[in-house]
């Protein structure tokens, strides 16, 4: 791979009538790293994170994905060609074991190839196998047989991830991971990010700034729709705009 | 998804025993083959409704064709048995794609009125075309034919008990198809759409087409019942495709508990046995039929089936007394 970048934005843009919400903006995520978006409310991260999960159509610009261009790829076809994403409010299949969780999730990059109803399960091992080796990676084996919707808010954001993980991905797309976690159950969150940008390339949408600064390689701050910096955390941490633009909204 | 339930991977062996049994506890195989007739169309109502959450008033649209469609081809193009009831199945899956591939187009109240006002059409379509469905006086003198393959008479099926047989057969092989289906990697990833649509997209299925696909299962199997109904009354009355009979099924899914295969054989056989003694003690019977469907959904919201599972439950608890472990795993799996 010659092209150091496995996601490029070019002038991606997300109007909502009037209101611009992602203005023209240009992101460029590198092999293997872990990415963050950052900046305050309404700057638009979400919405960026809708086009590139293919939640949203992109009102202007494209989306290039190993160079191959998704702008309007729907959000399902997206994982056959290697994306995954986890959702900032939990949403996983809260009535099925986890164990069950992690298996349609391994199943899912089959796509359209699942509709088989002649055959069971048992018969894709593999599917199996990948959602045992995630549960083993994140700590739930002890959890197999327990409901998703049972788990604890901290297990049920860590399944989130895992979640994402089984679609083998290369890019994992996370939209603020430890949303509404307890402080205690953070530090498992990071280290397990942290660990995940050494074999994936992530792309994280956060809003607590320890996290960022800790597991970043680089991080993309946005304010009102448009990049206002982009560089590694202690560039960003002591740059002056980037605390205006946090202070302007506190104040 | 492990096939859970206090009848671990036996719940064919049970139908088998439970078919055996019914003739000789029912009054008349007659009753006993019509119980089975709409089991088999509230199977395939349970899987679109207990298993892809898919609330379908359009059962009726299916039922209705397959005994319309089966008894043409017998009484014009000289078709036999197992040809009609072929064009039936046929007829059924491709209905039921074109109803589904609409209908999903919208979810929650607005899907179910799209197979509501789907129903009306087809019901609409019945009672003009009466030259061919006879419109309101139904369709007269259908058929029985032998069981024939390649023109070898294999069992002739006019008497109600080697009828019930045959039907029994074929009820036994939907039951397994059944299960079969929503144990491969189709049926979970139903099971998955039902729960949460968004996180099934998220991972990389696209829902659509799953709830299609359930949609032509269903309808195939509906079809073959209705085809096997006017069999039975060798008659295709113009109710088989009435908006009455969609309720008449789904109110038979739902009775019997939605998410598990044996409960639509317990709420079909309730349905007309409860039916079929109640009419003949107050010509208002449906109003009972009203009063106790409120009690089920009230009260026993996994319904006769999930009674059923519960009291076994409760004792076989009695029976073990405290042995088993309490943090054993209480798994959540679609029971069969």
């Amino acid at each position: 791979m010659t092209d150091p970048c496995i996601l490029k934005t070019e002038n991606l843009s997300l109007s909502y009538g009037g209101f611009t919400a992602v203005d023209k903006v240009n992101l460029q995520v590198k092999h293997k790293t872990v990415h963050s978006v950052i900046g305050p409310n309404g700057a638009g991260k979400t919405s960026l994170f809708h086009c590139l999960t293919g939640g949203r159509r992109p009102t202007g610009g494209r989306i290039l994905f190993k160079d191959e261009e998704i702008t309007n790829k729907s959000a399902h076809a997206r994982v056959g060609s290697g994306m995954a994403r986890s959702f900032q409010i939990t949403s996983l299949f809260q009535n099925l074991t986890v164990r069950e969780n992690l298996r349609l999730a391994s199943q899912g990059r089959d796509g359209n190839r699942a509709l088989v109803f002649w055959r069971s399960v048992s018969a894709r091992g593999e599917h199996q196998a990948l959602a045992d080796q995630v549960m083993e990676r994140l700590g739930l084996t002890h959890k197999a047989g327990v409901a998703a919707g049972d788990l604890s808010h901290g297990q049920q954001r860590i399944l989130e991830v895992g979640m994402a993980l089984c679609g083998k991905p290369a890019l994992l797309l996370l939209d603020e991971p430890t949303a509404g976690m307890g402080v205690n159950d953070i530090p498992m969150m990071t280290e397990l990010i942290a660990e995940l940008g050494k074999d994936y390339s992530v792309l994280l949408i956060e809003h607590n700034m320890g996290i960022v600064m800790s597991i970043s390689d680089t991080i993309t701050v946005m304010s009102r729709g448009n990049v206002l910096i982009e560089g590694k955390p202690a560039e960003i941490r002591a740059d002056m705009r980037v605390r205006e633009a946090y202070l302007g909204e506190v104040a | 998804m492990v096939p859970r339930s206090g009848l671990p991977g036996g719940s064919a062996a049970v139908v088998a025993v439970i078919l055996v049994l019914m003739p000789l506890v029912l009054p008349s195989s007659t009753m006993a083959t019509e119980i089975l007739i709409f089991a088999m169309a509230s199977l395939a109502c349970n899987l679109l409704l207990g298993y892809g959450g898919l609330l379908s008033f359009g059962q009726g649209i299916f039922f209705g064709s397959g005994a319309y469609l089966s008894s043409l081809v017998m009484m014009h193009a000289g078709a036999g048995l197992i040809s009609a009831l072929l064009t039936a199945i046929a007829s059924g899956a491709v209905l039921a794609t074109l109803v589904g591939a609409l209908a999903i187009r919208r979810t929650g109240i607005y899907f179910v009125m799209m197979t509501l006002a789907f129903n009306q059409t087809a019901y609409f379509i019945a009672y003009t075309l009466s030259d061919w469905t006879g419109g309101d006086n139904g369709l007269l003198d259908v058929p029985r034919p032998p069981l024939a393959l390649f023109g070898a008479t294999l069992a002739d099926l006019s008497g109600a008990t080697a009828y019930y047989v045959f039907v029994a057969v074929l009820f036994l092989l939907v039951f397994i198809a059944t299960v079969t289906v929503i144990s491969s990697p189709f049926g979970s990833t139903l099971i998955g759409v039902r729960e949460n649509e968004a996180r099934a997209c998220a991972v990389g299925y696209d829902a659509r087409n799953f709830k299609i696909v359930a949609f032509a299962l269903s309808g195939a199997v509906t079809a073959l019942a209705g085809a096997l109904y006017a069999m039975l009354l060798n008659f295709a009355p113009l109710e088989n495709i009435q908006l009455s009979m969609s309720e008449n099924i789904v109110v038979m899914t739902v009775i019997g508990g939605t998410g598990s295969l044996l409960g639509s054989l317990l709420g079909a056989g309730s349905w007309v046995i409860i039916s079929d003694i109640l009419a003949e003690v107050w010509p208002r019977w449906l109003i009972l039929m009203g009063g106790a469907l409120i009690l089920i959904v009230l009260f026993l919201r996994g319904g006769l089936w999930g009674g059923v599972e519960s009291l076994m439950q409760r004792f076989s608890h009695q029976n073990k007394g405290h042995q088993g472990p309490d943090d054993a795993p209480d798994e959540k799996d679609e029971s069969v």
